[in-house]
C-alpha cells in the first residue's frame, strides 16, 4: 500500500498540476463535513485538499451572479454577499460546520429552502472542472439563461468526487428577504401532513416547511417587511394554531448603502424596531440561519433561531446511528417513515425529502423500503467502523453512469469506493 | 425508381415490424413535410419518417436504428428555431406527435405525468382545475411540446422568477441510443448519484428520446399584477430593470420591446401599445396579494423616477391578456413589416443590455438591415429579429449579421443561446464560447450516452471538418472554394 500524500492547491493551475503530477488514485476533500457520506473512500494514493481554493472571483451584484473558488466555505460567501442584500438561497445544515461550495455541490446537499429554490443544482449556473487526465473544462457562465452545450454542472452535482474536481463555481443569487417569520406547531407527523396540505393548498407560499421528530412542524414565511405580518396572521388563522417564532429582522447596512447609492429611497419599508430584540440576543447570526435584512435602520439585531438550529442538528445525525437521506413523493413520506425504525426524523412535507437516523443494521431494509416506494436514498453518515450499505438498488440508467465514468475517468482515479457497488 | 427508402427495403421492413407498416412513411413527398423545423433555411429530406404510438414503439424503432447504424432525429411539433430537429441525410425522423396523452395530474403531490407530444399549454390546462399550473412558458407554448421543451431546456417570460424546464422536470423516461428504456431523475428533487436528468435536459435530442415526463406543478399565484410602461429611451427602460433588481424584487416577468417590435405587434394585434415610443416594458409581479401590492407600488415609483411617459396598469384579466398578446405576438407580427426575418437568441449579463442593444443597432446600420428587439430583459435573454428580404438578395447578409449578434453576446460575457438551443444553426459558433477542451469534454459525455453517434448527429457540437459547411442544399465549403479540400 502506498503512502497517501495530501496536496493543497491554491489556484486552478496548481490544481491541474496536482492532478497531472500525481499518479494513482485521488480522494477529493474539502472541509471534511461530508467525508463519511456515500460509500467509504477506498485507500487512495493522494488526497486533493480543496480548502486552499478560496475566494470570490467575480461578484456582479446587478446581474445577481457570483463566481467562487470551490473550496470557499459557503458561510464565508454568504457573509461577503450580505452587504449587497444578496445571498445564495440555500441552507443545508452543514454550512454552519464550514462546508465548502464545491463539497455542497458534489454531495447534492440541500436544506429546507429547497422547497422554493431547489438544491444547488438549481442555483449553480456554471462550473470549471478538472478531469483525471488534467483536462480543464468549463460549462455555463454568468447568465442565468444559458442553453449552449451540455450542462456539466449537473453531472458533477451528486458525483461525490468521482467524475472530476470542481475548481470554480458560478452561482445564481437572490435578494435576501426583508423579513422572515416561522410558525411552529406542536403535532404528530400525521397531523403535520394535514397542516402541510392546507398550507400548500392555499396562497401562503411558504419558504420552508419541515417537521421534526421532536413533534414540531416549522413553517417559514419570507417577504417584505410591510406584508409579512398580514400573511403570517392569515396562515395562522387558516391553520387555527401555531406559535409565532422569530418575527424578527435585522438591519443590513450594506443593503441600505447599496440602495442609497442607486438612488433608491432609504425607507422602503418598516419592520419591528430594534428595541424589539433583547440586546443580549443581538449577536452575529449563527451561520446556518438564513439572515433577513431590514431596510431603513442603522442597528443590527438578530435573534438566534433555535427551532431551526435544532432542526439542523437532527439533520446532522448522531454518532451512534447511521444517517440516511431519502426522497419519495411527498404524499408517501409519512407512510414510508412510519415503516422505518427511526431514532430521529426531519421531514420536508412539501419536498418529500427526509433525513433519518437509524440503527446501522436497519439501513439495508430502509433502502429497500424507499426504493419500493419509487424513491431515492443515500447514506450520509455511519458510526465509525460500521459497515453500512451506502446505496440502494442501482438506478435503471446505471449503464450510462458507468459509461460517463469510463469516459471522464477511464482509470478510475477519482473517489474509488464512493459508489460501491454501483461502479 | 423504387419508392423504398435508400436505407434498403430490409431496414424499412424492420421499422415496419417495430411499428406498423402504415406508421412508417417512405414516400419522399410526404417525408418532405419533415425536412425542416422552425428554422426553414436548412432543409434535409429524411429517408423515412416513423410515427410510433407509444414508448415501446419508440424503443423498438431506436433499436432498429442501433442495429443497422441508422442516424435518427426525434421531432415534436417542429417549432424549434435552431434546426435542432433538422433531419440527417440518410437517416430517419422519429415523430413523437402521437405520444400526446396527459397520463396523470396529481394535485396532492403537485405534479403531472405527460407524454412528450403534449403541448406546454396543455399541461397547464390539465392542471388548472386543481388551481395548479406548469411554470416554464415559452412564447410558443400553445404549439410547442414538452418533449421539445425538455430537449431545449426552454424558458419563457416567467422563468426569471420560476426557473427553466430543468428546474421543473422531476424525471424523464428516456429511450437511450441503444434502444434501452430508462428513467432519469426521481419523484423528488433528491437524487442518488450524478444528475443524469440534468445532463439530458437541454441536450437537444442528442442523448436519447424522452417518452414520458414528470413535471412539477405550482400553485396558481393568488395575485398577479401587470403593467405596461413606455420610456423615452432603451437606456431608461434598462435602468428601471436594474432598479427593480436592486430593490430586492424578483418580478415574475420583465419584458422589453423596442420601437420596431412595438410597431409590428400593435399593427398585428392592437394590444394597446404606444406606437412610436423608443421602449416599452412589461412588468409582472405575482404571489400573495399583500406581497404583490407592496412591491407593485415600488415598481410604479421606479418607473416614474425614470421618466416613464405612459403607465398602463392592467385592470382586468382581459387587459392583462391583451398586454401579453402584444408581447407574444411580436415575433410573428414582424412578418408584417418585413418579408423575412431571422430570430436570434443570445444572452448577455443583464447589466450589459444597453451596451449590447447599442452595438446591435450599429451593426444593423452597417449591414443596412433593420433589427427589431423584443426580449426577456430580466434575465438578459435577447431576441433580436434581423429583418431582410430574400427576394432582394439580403439573405446571406442577414444570416451573417444574426450570427455576429450571437457571438457579440458571448464577447460581452453571455451565451450563444438562452432557450432556442444551438442545434444545426450555431454549432459552428460554439468555439467562440467554449475552448477546444470544453467541447472535447462535452463530446466525451455525448459518447458515453451515444457511442455509435446515431442520435441527432451534427447538432450542438461543431464537427471540425464540416464547420462552415451548411447542412441542407449544397454550397461549396470555403476551403473547397479555396482549393484546399475536395469533396469526395
Amino acid at each position: 500500500m502506498s503512502t497517501t500524500t495530501t496536496i493543497r492547491p491554491t489556484d486552478l493551475r496548481s490544481l491541474r498540476d496536482a492532478v497531472l503530477d500525481t499518479a494513482g488514485t485521488i480522494g477529493i476533500a474539502g472541509a471534511g463535513t461530508a467525508a463519511d457520506w456515500a460509500g467509504p473512500l477506498a485507500p487512495v494514493d493522494a488526497v486533493l485538499d480543496t480548502t486552499g481554493l478560496t475566494g470570490v472571483i467575480t461578484h456582479n451584484p446587478g446581474d445577481m451572479t457570483v463566481s467562487v473558488r470551490s473550496g470557499t466555505p459557503l458561510r464565508q460567501l454568504q457573509d461577503e454577499l450580505a452587504p449587497h442584500g444578496q445571498h445564495v438561497s440555500f441552507d443545508a445544515a452543514r454550512i454552519a460546520d464550514g462546508a465548502t461550495v464545491g463539497g455542497l455541490v458534489a454531495t447534492a446537499d440541500a436544506g429546507p429552502a429547497a422547497l422554493v429554490f431547489g438544491s444547488l443544482r438549481d442555483l449553480v449556473i456554471g462550473v470549471t472542472i478538472v478531469l483525471a487526465d488534467g483536462t480543464v473544462a468549463r460549462s455555463g457562465g454568468h447568465v442565468i439563461k444559458n442553453v449552449a452545450g451540455y450542462d456539466l454542472t449537473k453531472l458533477l452535482h451528486g458525483s461525490h468526487g468521482t467524475l472530476g474536481v470542481l475548481a470554480e463555481v458560478v452561482l445564481r443569487l437572490h435578494p435576501v428577504p426583508e423579513r422572515a417569520a416561522t410558525l411552529a406547531i406542536h403535532c404528530s407527523l400525521e397531523e403535520a401532513a394535514e397542516h402541510a396540505a392546507t398550507v400548500l393548498g392555499g396562497p401562503y407560499e411558504p419558504a420552508a416547511m419541515e417537521w421534526t421528530s421532536d413533534g414540531v412542524l416549522l413553517i417559514r414565511l419570507e417577504g417584505t417587511a410591510d406584508a409579512l405580518d398580514a400573511r403570517v396572521q392569515r396562515l395562522r388563522t387558516a391553520l387555527g394554531t401555531g406559535e409565532l417564532l422569530d418575527l424578527q429582522a435585522h438591519s443590513d447596512q450594506g443593503a441600505d448603502r447599496d440602495r442609497t447609492e442607486q438612488g433608491l429611497p432609504e425607507n422602503l419599508g418598516t419592520g419591528p424596531e430594534p428595541g424589539d430584540v433583547p440586546p443580549a440576543e443581538r449577536a452575529a447570526p449563527p451561520s446556518d440561519e438564513r439572515p433577513v435584512r431590514r431596510i431603513g435602520t442603522d442597528e443590527s439585531a438578530v435573534r438566534r433561531d433555535e427551532p431551526w438550529e435544532r432542526y439542523a442538528s437532527l439533520v446532522r445525525g448522531a454518532p451512534e446511528f447511521a444517517t440516511l437521506r431519502i426522497g419519495v413523493r411527498p404524499s408517501l413520506l409519512p407512510a414510508v417513515l412510519a415503516d422505518l425504525p427511526t431514532e430521529s426524523v426531519t421531514a420536508g412535507l412539501g419536498t418529500g425529502v427526509a433525513t433519518v437516523a437509524l440503527p446501522p443494521a436497519a439501513v439495508a431494509a430502509a433502502h429497500a423500503r424507499v426504493h419500493a416506494a419509487g424513491g431515492t436514498s443515500v447514506l450520509r453518515s455511519r458510526p465509525a467502523g460500521a459497515e453500512v450499505p451506502a446505496w440502494g438498488p442501482p438506478p435503471s440508467a446505471i449503464a450510462v453512469l458507468r459509461a460517463v465514468k469510463a469516459e471522464l475517468d477511464p482509470q478510475g482515479r477519482f473517489g474509488p469506493g464512493r459508489f460501491d457497488p454501483w461502479m | 425508381m423504387s419508392v423504398d427508402s435508400g436505407l434498403g427495403s430490409r431496414v424499412k421492413r424492420a421499422f415496419e415490424t417495430a411499428l406498423a407498416p402504415e406508421d412508417v412513411i417512405g414516400d419522399p413527398i410526404r417525408c418532405r413535410s419533415y425536412e425542416c423545423d422552425g428554422l426553414t433555411g436548412y432543409r434535409v429530406v429524411p429517408e423515412l419518417v416513423l410515427l410510433p404510438r407509444d414508448a415501446a414503439q419508440v424503443a423498438a424503432a431506436v433499436r432498429v436504428c442501433a442495429e443497422h447504424g441508422v442516424p435518427f432525429v426525434a421531432r415534436g411539433a417542429g417549432t424549434g428555431l435552431s434546426g435542432g430537429a433538422l433531419p440527417v441525410a440518410g437517416g430517419v425522423v422519429i415523430s413523437l406527435a402521437r405520444l400526446k396523452r396527459v397520463l396523470e395530474v396529481d394535485p396532492v403531490d403537485r405534479r403531472a405525468v405527460v407524454e412528450p407530444g403534449v403541448t406546454n399549454l396543455e399541461i397547464t390546462a390539465a392542471a388548472a382545475p386543481h388551481g395548479l399550473y406548469y411554470a416554464p412558458d415559452p412564447s410558443s407554448q400553445q404549439v410547442c411540446t414538452i418533449g421539445g421543451n425538455v430537449a431545449e431546456n426552454s424558458g419563457g417570460a416567467h422563468c426569471l422568477k420560476y426557473g427553466f424546464t430543468t428546474n421543473h422536470v422531476l424525471s424523464c423516461e428516456v429511450v437511450l441510443p441503444d434502444g434501452s428504456l430508462v428513467t432519469l431523475g426521481s419523484d423528488t428533487g433528491e437524487q442518488a448519484g450524478p444528475d443524469l436528468r440534468g445532463v439530458f435536459l437541454g441536450s437537444e435530442g442528442t442523448l436519447g428520446i424522452t417518452t414520458k415526463i414528470t413535471v412539477r406543478l405550482l400553485r396558481t399565484p393568488e395575485s398577479v399584477r401587470t403593467l405596461l410602461a413606455d420610456f423615452p429611451s432603451i437606456a431608461a427602460a434598462g435602468d428601471v430593470v436594474s432598479d427593480i433588481v436592486a430593490a430586492g424584487i424578483v418580478p415574475a416577468a420583465v419584458e422589453m420591446m423596442d420601437t420596431l417590435a412595438i410597431e409590428a405587434a400593435e399593427e398585428a394585434v392592437h394590444a394597446g401599445y404606444t406606437v412610436g415610443v423608443p421602449a416599452a416594458l412589461v412588468v409582472e409581479l405575482d404571489g400573495p396579494a399583500e406581497e404583490c401590492d407592496v412591491q407593485f407600488e415600488q415598481v410604479k415609483q421606479i418607473c416614474d423616477r425614470h421618466g416613464c411617459t405612459r403607465l398602463h396598469i392592467a385592470g382586468s384579466p382581459e387587459e392583462r391578456a391583451a398586454i401579453w398578446r402584444g408581447r407574444k405576438a411580436a415575433f410573428a407580427a414582424v412578418g408584417r413589416i418585413s418579408p423575412d426575418y431571422f430570430v436570434q437568441d443570445g444572452v448577455v449579463p443583464r447589466t450589459r443590455l444597453a451596451e449590447v442593444l447599442d452595438r446591435i443597432a450599429g451593426m444593423g446600420a452597417e449591414a443596412g438591415l433593420r433589427v427589431a428587439n423584443v426580449f426577456h430583459a430580466g434575465d438578459g435573454n435577447l431576441h433580436p429579429l434581423v429583418l431582410y428580404s430574400a427576394a432582394a438578395g439580403e439573405t446571406e447578409r442577414a444570416e451573417k449579421l444574426s450570427g455576429e449578434i450571437a457571438e457579440l453576446c458571448v464577447e460581452l460575457g453571455g451565451s450563444l443561446s438562452g432557450e432556442h438551443g444551438i442545434g444545426a444553426d450555431k454549432a459552428c459558433s460554439m468555439p467562440k464560447m467554449f475552448s477546444r477542451d470544453d467541447l472535447e469534454v462535452m463530446r466525451r459525455v455525448r459518447s458515453a450516452w451515444d457511442p455509435q453517434g446515431l442520435c441527432n448527429p451534427g447538432k450542438v457540437l461543431p464537427t471540425p471538418r464540416l464547420c462552415g459547411e451548411r447542412p441542407g442544399r449544397y454550397r461549396p465549403h470555403p476551403l473547397e472554394e479555396a482549393g484546399v479540400i475536395e469533396r469526395l
